[in-house]
């Protein structure tokens, strides 16, 4: 299995906005709210009018998750299914109309205008991917975190989840429960020489076998359950071709 | 191969042992070489259905692609059949693989900034006539998860499959995810490359943002009015093996600077280049050659030039392929890194040939003379030879590649076949 620590987590999701708030739905989870985006004060006002309702819930997660001196310097991860194709619908709308596009709103529709935003409000200038894979899109993000591990393990890396629903265009071509969210997760390697508590380790694999049954919430956000609750040793999630699966604490026989 | 990066655990070596690739200028590898050699320029296509009352110059993929089969039809979209068409150019190699490695540690990481939009358009218009979507239209061919999904369900594998769509960057970071996973042990091969489409979007947005030249893009020249763009698809087949072509280093950054415009100081681009070469445990005189970004805008050939110059002077062999092939967007940087591959497969004994860079010849006084490469020409390669390649995103997302043969090199694949 792969180890890495959980040094820190954040979320948003419309009337979800504390860390106790979400510890209350993780013993009592109920559906999330489709609608709702939060104010994102600490954005400056120019960039904060130009955001989407997805950059607001992301970048709200984002900061919240890291630290003033963290956020310039971690590596980030950008991941969600859906990203801006809202926006995208509505130019594609504009050009089967024939109007002009405008050149703002298309720079963007770009899967990673989420991260690009973060880099510009943070002034953070490292590395920073953003990823999509459909159903499995949390465990993929959960990797390419992990992927960043590997390449410098002494920086810690940001892997932050979101989406809101898909516009009235396309949703019913999609089996999902429509919610606007985000999950942050601050990540570390568990061998870059700083001192490891148990109670932030995580292991990661995946294994073939069954797809499991989805939740009515988000992947990420049964994730954060999971990781509240600490309850259960090991968590499995999977919707397409295999299953992701986390472990805790710690066990020391996998490094 | 594996080095020492400062005291951190060595990284197994991570061969590209084979590449399928499809562009204007060709269906495959075969084709595609000798007209990148003879700097053929004259592939370009004009379209006048990308943006309404504009007749566009494009890097088409012209000729039939293949259909994707009856079992993977909510995939159907131009972007997957351009897929398609790079993975079947590997069929022998991927079959070697799929026989030697279990399913579920075959992965797949696949880049692109459309996926099947083009498609999307024409299932809006349809809508607009009839009130209803296009009866074949799915999600799958829209949403950017759907080429990774489309590519690992073709091939039956049931490793870990995602699409990294970071604008024009996107190509070059599906290779340094490929690496990564083979690093960490989690996937014994990894399909890993991209394909991006031409389409009314991105024509229509590059064109608002007046970053589209009316005719071939024309980089570093005092003439250049902008890009060209283009389409295709290039996968790899990537494996944790010694020999053959490698890549040796990965250099990232962002530029914390505006949504897409470039810092004009290039520190981003110098950062990442600087980045691959120290990833790669190599000096700057070590390159022999590097594939510029090159889009041929005004911001973009000022700021590379500019971080080209400081990092590696000005001797250094540079071309930019994208007036050969078109900006072919999400695909690019896995299309030049392609290029690249090629490159290094036709270096002799001695000499490594140059791709060409063709422009007007008309140097802009206000850019550092870098040395643009000419038709015809060579460099004399000694031992290891190594080259680098550039990709810069919108959203300000820098990747920057090396790549690299031993000396004598002997092309066999990494694997028993």
């Amino acid at each position: 299995m792969l180890n890495a620590r959980l040094l820190r987590w954040a979320a948003w999701a419309p009337g979800l906005e504390t860390l106790e708030s979400w510890h209350a739905w993780a013993r009592d989870p109920v559906p999330i709210v489709a609608e709702g985006q939060p104010e994102a004060r600490f954005l400056p006002p120019l960039l904060r009018r130009r955001c989407t309702p997805l950059t607001r819930i992301m970048l709200t997660a984002a900061f919240a998750c890291c630290a003033e001196k963290e956020r310039g310097e971690v590596r980030s991860v950008f991941a969600s299914r859906h990203g801006s194709i809202n926006e995208s619908i509505e130019m594609l709308e504009a050009i089967a109309e024939e109007k002009p596009l405008s050149p703002a709103k298309f720079s963007h529709t770009v899967h990673n205008a989420q991260a690009g935003l973060f880099s510009i409000a943070a002034n953070n200038r490292r590395a920073s991917s953003s990823l999509a894979a459909q159903e499995d899109t949390f465990g993929c993000g959960y990797l390419e975190a992990l992927a960043h591990l590997e390449r410098e393990p002494a920086r810690p890396v940001l892997l932050v989840m979101g989406d809101v629903p898909l516009a009235e265009t396309f949703a019913h071509l999609i089996d999902e429960p429509p919610a606007s969210y985000a999950l942050a997760l601050l990540l570390a390697a568990t061998d870059s020489g700083a001192p490891v508590a148990e109670d932030e380790m995580l292991a990661f694999e995946w294994r073939t076998g069954d797809v499991i049954a989805p939740k009515p919430w988000p992947a990420a956000l049964e994730f954060l359950r999971w990781w509240l609750i600490g309850a259960e040793s090991e968590l499995a999630l999977g919707l397409r071709r295999c299953r992701w699966v986390w472990q805790r604490p710690f066990n020391p026989d996998y490094s | 191969m594996s080095k020492n990066r400062g005291g951190m655990p060595a990284r197994p070596p991570c061969a590209l042992v084979a590449l399928g690739m499809t562009n204007a200028l060709g269906a495959n590898p075969e084709e595609i070489w000798p007209r990148l050699l003879a700097g053929d320029q004259s592939r370009f296509s004009l379209r006048d259905d990308l943006v309404p009352g504009r007749r566009l110059l494009v890097g088409e993929v012209v000729g039939p692609l293949p259909a994707l089969p009856g079992r993977l039809r909510h995939y159907a979209c131009r972007n997957n059949a351009l897929a398609l068409a790079a993975l079947l150019q590997m069929e022998s190699e991927l079959n070697v693989v799929l026989r030697a490695i279990p399913r579920e540690r075959i992965g797949v990481v696949v880049g692109t900034s459309t996926s099947g939009v083009g498609d999307a358009e024409a299932a809006i218009r349809h809508r607009r006539r009839t009130s209803k979507l296009s009866p074949s239209f799915t999600y799958a061919q829209l949403e950017f998860g759907g080429i990774a999904g489309f590519v690992a369900d073709w091939l039956e594998v049931r490793g870990p499959a995602f699409t990294l769509s970071t604008a024009c960057s996107s190509g070059a970071r599906a290779l340094a995810t490929a690496r990564s996973l083979l690093a960490l042990g989690v996937c014994d091969a990894v399909i890993a490359g991209a394909a991006d489409s031409l389409c009314g979007l991105t024509a229509g947005g590059f064109s608002a943002l007046q970053a589209i030249a009316e005719g071939v893009s024309n980089p570093c020249s005092v003439n250049r009015k902008g890009l060209t763009l283009g389409e295709g698809g290039a996968l790899f087949l990537v494996v944790r093996e010694a020999g053959g072509v490698q890549l040796e280093g990965v250099g990232e950054s962002s530029e914390a600077h505006h949504i897409s415009a470039p810092d004009p100081s290039g520190a981003g681009a110098e950062a990442a280049m600087g980045e691959a070469l120290a990833d790669a445990g190599l000096p700057p005189s070590a390159i022999s050659y590097l594939n510029l970004h090159g889009t041929g805008t005004p911001q973009n050939d000022q700021m590379e030039c500019e971080a080209v110059a400081r990092t590696f002077g000005k001797q250094l062999p540079c071309s930019s392929t994208k007036s050969l092939v078109g900006h072919t967007l999400g695909a690019a940087g896995a299309m030049e890194a392609g290029f690249c591959w090629l490159m290094l497969q036709h270096r002799s004994q001695e000499h490594l040939p140059l791709i060409p860079h063709c422009w007007d010849g008309q140097r802009d006084p206000k850019l550092p003379e870098l040395h643009l490469t000419d038709k015809g020409e060579e460099v004399s390669v000694r031992g290891d030879c190594h080259v680098m390649s550039n990709s810069f995103g919108f959203g300000g997302n820098n990747c920057a590649l090396v790549l690299g043969v031993e000396p004598r090199m002997e092309f066999q694949p990494g694997f028993d076949s």
